[in-house]
């Protein structure tokens, strides 16, 4: 090619000249089809690939979808109803699975129970009997239960023999199974963590959207409305909240108050950190580019500011999670909130928390393990999310 | 920044209101009021109850006029430093909490020193160690004490602490020295009751602040300077401490908000559970009991160290970072 | 000269005589005191305790004979419970001894005209715990100065001294004696005064009358209470003169112990009274034991408290569940866990509210078969078996075995288990139409669903309440149970809000005739079973509404009569003729009663009864069985 045209008269256009030889983009630097696809991929895949990267966090989120997956079968996973009695088998402690019966291979089997009243202590006693074998039995008729209070089933995963008994984490003072009661409450418990944190979401992003986005004086009153929640005490708060709800509305319209209340209560938190980050990103040059633009401020907010922080509001989240978990049962040992006979792990712990249980029947107070084992592991799914969507590493 | 401070603290005051009036409804908004509950109880030990002198009790303290002229009652008696009479306890405020508060303030900071030494560590080795085995399995065992339900621990706890080593059970101290002035075996005594109310509540902090310094400190550890430091020999360890961690530390500017409060009244129910002589049960009762003036004034009492921790924080997080503009919308 | 010297002599024997005791019983005197008896600082025993002192022959009533010394150390689980100590004490004016009939205390004799008119006889020497000297100007300034004050009494003389709506004629017979006079018959006078929570007929007049208006003034008066922080005088005379509950440790009582420290207060120190009025055969004076100590703690706390080994007398805040824990401590703590049987109607009875707002609600409750068929429905055996160990009785809300009022009929009274009759009588009240799950309708078209509220403190009535729902299902009920708590549950029943409620039946399960039958009718407001018909009945028809119901007015004016009885043969038929209906009309359904409560005492304690009922009224929960005769082995606490 050669610059061999003259400079045109004064007052023309300069000539325009574009080459036709072909280009190839990569001519520069090249990559590589593996290099591309890491440059080339969307925000999502990089943080699922960081994401992977903290094994813990990826086993406890399977965990959790497993567990939040047997929420939908829950009676037919446990061997009982949760209200079933069993007045024979008060305070029966756990029973424990055997494979082999006298050296042989019988299959999974617990042994009989024999109840003994001790008349000086008054202790309900109970002594296994090794002579007669309870075979478990597997997809089985149990008790009738309603599959989602609407088809009538009567099949569970495992039961009790037929005129025996399987008591796998014992039983209460009322002769029902905790195992099968333990399984009933997680629905409510696991539950009412996410309708809390999502009323809590909603509330923040907005809330702080708008402060973080517009500052001024709009910032002023969301400001002073987050100091004035957040001095209040929670726990005071709470009670006075849950003490005004009537008492004749049904167990699942009190379900459904808690977790307003408990969500109603938690957004400051996140108000002020989506307040806080859009302060830091509402200089960024994207941001000037799009008002130049002429973006309007909802637009701005929602499609470029919003993503910008969206994993950590996620990651924020799955940690509030827990905390609505242990605000729950907070509520049960204040004597609000839910009560028997509706069955929630925070329920079942207030009904363990005498000295009687601790000292005599330990069992009851298992609930707490899948409690612990939920709030553990949404902690360290959020420490992984929020680690994964972190840009800066 | 002069014209700043001056205009946070005058909005402080339209704050507190706000928050006067709200503790306010939040406590007259259950149904009934203390008297209902106080002849309901006098009821129920057979007592006779003369209707009458009630009443006359009720107009004494002004519970026969209109809610909104009893909020200003109460509001003007406090800026008089006037806190009210407490029905339950038939004694003013100012004495009903008196002597609790001490040991609630001497409870939170053997709390919060024992929650920073099992943090720190634990945070820094986090930091450094990303990902390890050591990391995973620390911020477990700090996860614990968050994750387990407070009340149940502190049941098990006072169990096993009398069965092994025949603590008495619940309460700051041996029950002898409840009304006795301060000796070493008073001390002692409650020295040895601390242990198990400090370390349910304090597991319960070391959580979050674990996982705060470990961020913060990674945030820092990626910068240029340490990576400077190192190159011209500083110690791994100086290069650690020296200036990395004293850069994190900035969230503890930010927590005094929430910390301030938390000292005089905090961890209601591991201290109902433990009967421990501290504030939280005794504003908890309160509210139970709508012991209007007890409750309330509390309220307003840790509302208000709240507001001003939240200045205090809020001032100091704007010397250190430029970056938070306070002037409003940025306007181009 | 001889005849100076016998004159001499007999005159010395006459002094002396007149100065020892009439009864020439020898004192010994109570270690606690003798330090300071020797510094001269208190009488010797022998001018402390009163001149014709209340002998108690332990012997007589199986018990030992003790010896002084020791401190009792008990848990309780609010600071309002000083009052305990009164209950506890169980000094009275008149008392119920172990068989609950009537017997002087502190007076030393009485007697009772045509049932109105009380002549009261002090004990001569007998002395407030300050000192003082209790006579009958303390009795004359408590009636004048005190009840008949308008400004402190604002709601004048209380029930059990108004005839009538009349009170009595007043009249100080000499300084040991004093006189209450009525135009009719006052039965509820002694038992008011033996009650645990008693009717104080006098005051230690000479402390209080320096904050009385009347006698220093009523700007002096003023003064002083704003000088205690007080906002009246009359705020602070009641608050410092309460003797009901002994929170000021100045005043002074005729208690065997007194309060030393004053509130607020994790912890109450009771001391004995050097003045208390009753010795035993062995010329000790009463109470044995020198301090009560009563800490404060959670009441959930206070089983765990017991069963490491706290407290020395416990009967409070621990239930039978507790028992097996604490049976098992038991050696390794050094104490004993007695049995005693729980004195109510019935563990847990349910009432419905004849009051309840809604009309179709009501009229279906306020028929007796309907609540007769309630009752068929319940298998009590179950609830026995489950919640009790199968060692209550299963009975309807009636009185107990111990009470001479005791009828097996009413105790069977609808009480047994039988779907079909029960099915058959919801049927004859009309509720005969069903849904399409079997549960019944109300004759306007709507599901018979209960929704039974409960204060929500007791597992044993969740219990028996999941155990009921049961049941009434098989009747074509659907219950729903609503807890909630103390002070909402209270408010709610009073409004009418509430459809059915939970507590305990009978308070006073072990009545004697001499005893008020309040409780079988509609009485006060407080009565969940009809609030509004009690407040009618409380006060005289002034408020609430009358009952609607023949029945209870029935029992109304049979309690009205029973309030105008002058012997104790008409009072046992009226109770007769009250419990008859009230049982047949099964106002409160009852389950089980005479269930166990057990009592912790430490080892080293000895007059404490094996068995017994325990009440609160009329037993005063430890106080008829006379704490101040409980005694330390050689005189030593447990620590």
């Amino acid at each position: 090619m050669k610059m061999t045209s003259p400079l045109p008269p004064p007052g023309k256009e300069m000539g325009h000249y574009v080459s036709e030889a072909p280009f190839d983009v990569m001519s520069i630097e090249k990559i590589s089809p593996e290099q591309e696809k890491i440059y080339l991929a969307p925000q999502w895949k990089l943080m699922w690939w960081k994401f992977r990267q903290h094994r813990i966090a990826v086993w406890c989120g399977v965990f959790l979808a497993i567990l939040y997956a047997t929420i939908f079968i829950s009676e037919f996973l446990a061997p009982y109803n949760i209200q079933t009695r069993n007045v024979d088998h008060i305070y029966s402690p756990p029973q424990q699975v055997h494979l082999f019966h006298e050296g042989e291979f019988v299959g999974p089997f617990v042994y009989r129970q024999q109840y003994k009243l001790n008349m000086e202590t008054l202790k309900r006693e109970y002594t296994k009997d090794t002579s007669k074998v309870d075979k478990i039995r597997f997809f089985c008729t149990g008790d009738t239960y309603h599959w989602w209070g609407l088809v009538e089933m009567e099949t569970h995963l495992f039961c009790p023999a037929n005129g025996g008994e399987l008591f796998l984490l014992g039983t209460d003072r009322l002769g029902r199974d905790m195992f099968s009661r333990i399984m009933g409450g997680a629905r409510i418990s696991l539950t009412i963590g996410l309708l809390g944190v999502m009323v809590s979401f909603v509330l923040g992003i907005v809330i702080g959207g708008m402060a973080g986005y517009y500052g001024g004086w709009v910032d002023m009153v969301v400001q002073r409305m987050i100091e004035v929640l957040q001095s209040l005490p929670s726990i005071p708060l709470w009670l006075a909240l849950a003490a005004i709800m009537p008492v004749t509305w049904s167990p699942l319209v009190v379900y459904f108050g808690i977790t307003v209340i408990l969500g109603l209560l938690d957004w400051t938190g996140l108000a002020r950190a989506v307040r806080s980050k859009l302060f830091s990103l509402r200089e960024e040059d994207y941001v000037m580019a799009a008002q130049l633009m002429g973006a309007k401020p909802s637009r701005i907010i929602s499609l470029h500011l919003v993503p910008g922080f969206m994993s950590h509001l996620i990651a924020t989240a799955t940690i509030a999670i827990p905390t609505m978990i242990l605000g729950e049962t907070a509520l049960s040992f204040l004597g609000l909130g839910l009560r028997p006979p509706i069955t929630s792990w925070g329920v079942l712990l207030i009904e363990a928390q005498n000295i009687n249980v601790v000292a005599l029947y330990p069992w009851l107070m298992l609930p707490v393990v899948p409690v612990v084992l939920v709030i553990l592991a949404f902690n360290f799914l959020g420490d992984g999310l929020r680690d994964a969507a972190d840009p800066y590493k | 920044m002069l014209r700043y401070i001056a205009w946070r603290i005058t909005v402080m005051v339209p704050t507190l209101l706000m928050i006067s009036a709200l503790v306010f409804t939040i406590i007259e908004l259950p149904p009934g009021d203390y008297f209902e509950s106080y002849v309901a109880e006098l009821q129920a030990q057979g007592e006779n109850v003369d209707l009458k002198a009630i009443e006359a009790l009720k107009v004494q303290y002004g519970f026969d006029k209109p809610p909104v002229e009893r909020y200003f009652h109460w509001v003007w008696g406090m800026l008089h430093g006037d806190f009210g009479y407490s029905f339950e306890y038939e004694l003013p405020v100012t004495d009903v909490v008196g002597d609790r508060l001490w040991l609630t303030m001497l409870v939170s900071f053997v709390t919060i020193i024992f929650t920073w030494l099992v943090a720190f560590p634990i945070g820094i080795y986090s930091a450094t160690h990303q990902y390890s085995w050591g990391d995973y399995g620390l911020t477990f065992v700090g996860l614990l004490g968050l994750a387990t339900p407070n009340f149940l621990l502190a049941l098990v706890f006072l169990y096993l602490a009398n069965l092994w080593f025949g603590t008495s059970i619940g309460h700051l101290m041996d029950a002898q020295y409840f009304n006795e002035p301060m000796s070493w075996a008073k001390a002692k005594s409650i020295m040895e009751h601390l242990i198990i109310p400090v370390i349910i509540i304090g597991t319960a902090g070391t959580a979050g602040m674990i996982r705060r310094i470990r961020a913060n400190l990674l945030d820092e550890l990626q910068k240029q300077y340490v990576i400077t430091a190192r190159a011209k020999g500083l110690h791994p360890f100086k290069a650690l401490m020296k200036y990395p961690l004293r850069m994190s530390m900035n969230f503890f500017i930010s927590d005094i908000g929430s910390i301030l409060p938390a000292i005089i009244s905090g961890a209601e129910i591991t201290a109902i559970v433990l009967s421990l002589e501290t504030t939280g049960p005794l504003l908890i009762r309160a509210l139970q009991a709508q012991d209007m003036y007890l409750a309330g004034s509390f309220l307003m009492f840790l509302a208000g160290l709240s507001v001003i921790g939240v200045l205090i924080s809020d001032f100091a997080l704007a010397l250190l970072d430029p970056r938070i503009r306070l002037q409003g919308a940025h306007t181009k | 000269m001889m005849r100076c010297l016998r004159l001499a002599l007999l005159t010395m024997l006459l002094v002396l005589g007149v100065q020892t005791n009439a009864f020439a019983m020898t004192f010994e005197e109570t270690p606690y005191f003798s330090d300071l008896v020797k510094a001269g600082k208190i009488d010797p025993v022998a001018r402390r305790v009163p001149q014709q002192p209340r002998i108690i022959d332990l012997a007589k009533i199986g018990r030992e004979p003790g010896v002084h010394g020791g401190k009792l150390r008990m848990l309780m689980g609010s600071k309002k419970d000083v009052r305990m100590m009164v209950y506890y004490g169980y000094s009275r004016l008149v008392g119920y001894d172990l068989n609950y009939k009537l017997q002087p205390d502190i007076l030393a004799s009485y007697e009772v005209e045509d049932g109105r008119i009380f002549t009261l006889h002090l004990r001569p020497g007998h002395r407030w715990s300050d000192g003082a000297p209790l006579t009958a100007e303390d009795f004359r300034f408590a009636f004048e100065d005190v009840m008949l004050n308008k400004k402190l009494a604002r709601g004048g003389l209380p029930n059990s001294m108004l005839v009538n709506g009349k009170g009595p004629k007043f009249t100080v017979i000499d300084e040991l004696t004093v006189r209450y006079e009525w135009d009719a018959p006052n039965p509820q006078f002694l038992p008011a005064l033996a009650a645990p929570l008693p009717l104080y007929l006098t005051y230690p007049s000479t402390y209080m009358k320096q904050f009385h208006a009347d006698f220093i003034g009523k700007q002096a008066a003023e003064a002083l209470a704003k000088e205690r922080k007080y906002k009246h005088w009359r705020a602070m005379f009641i608050r410092l003169g309460r003797q009901n509950r002994p929170e000021n440790p100045d005043l002074p009582t005729l208690e065997p112990w007194f309060n030393t420290i004053a509130p607020p207060s994790e912890q109450f120190v009771f001391k004995r009274n050097p003045y208390f009025h009753r010795v035993d055969s062995n010329g000790r004076q009463l109470p044995y034991i020198d301090t009560v100590e009563m800490n404060i703690s959670s009441p959930n706390l206070i089983p765990a408290k017991t069963g490491a080994g706290e407290s020395d007398l416990q009967g409070r805040y621990v239930s039978f569940e507790d028992y097996t824990f604490l049976k098992q401590s038991e050696k390794r703590q050094g104490y004993n866990v007695l049995l005693w049987k729980s004195a109510v109607g019935s563990k847990v009875a349910i009432r419905p509210n004849l009051n309840f707002k809604d009309d179709a609600w009501r009229a279906v409750m306020q028929d007796a078969r309907f609540r007769q068929a309630l009752s068929l429905g319940i298998d009590r055996h179950e609830i026995n078996m489950v919640t009790f160990f199968g060692l209550g009785k299963e009975v309807a809300d009636s009185p107990l075995m111990q009470s001479p009022l005791f009828d097996e009929e009413y105790a069977s009274a609808w009480a047994s288990h039988d779907p079909v009759l029960a099915n058959r009588l919801l049927d004859q009240v009309g509720l005969t139409k069903r849904d399409d799950d079997g549960t019944r309708l109300l004759p306007d078209g709507r599901r018979a669903e209960l929704i039974i509220e409960t204060a929500g403190e007791s597992t044993v009535e969740t219990d028996v309440l999941q155990l009921i729902t049961d049941h009434w299902q098989a009747l074509g009920l659907k219950v729903f149970t609503r807890a909630t708590q103390r002070d909402i549950f209270r408010s709610r029943l009073k409004a009418g809000n509430t459809m059915m409620s939970v507590w305990s039946g009978l308070d006073n399960a072990i009545p004697q005739p001499s005893m008020s039958p309040e409780e079988l009718a509609p009485s006060n407001d407080s009565q969940t079973q009809w609030p509004q018909w009690g407040l009618y009945g409380m006060t005289d028809g002034k408020s609430g509404t009358e009952p609607d119901l023949a029945s209870a007015r029935r029992l109304l004016s049979m309690w009205q009569e029973w309030q105008q009885s002058r012997d104790d043969e008409t009072r046992e038929r009226i109770w007769n003729d009250m419990l008859k209906l009230y049982t047949s009309e099964v106002f409160s359904i009852g389950t089980v009663n005479s269930t166990l409560q057990p009592i912790v005492v430490s080892k080293k304690l000895h007059n404490v009864p094996k068995e017994e009922v325990y009440s609160f009224q009329p037993g005063s929960y430890f106080g008829v069985f006379m704490v101040d005769t409980f005694w330390f082995q050689d005189g030593l606490g447990s620590d």
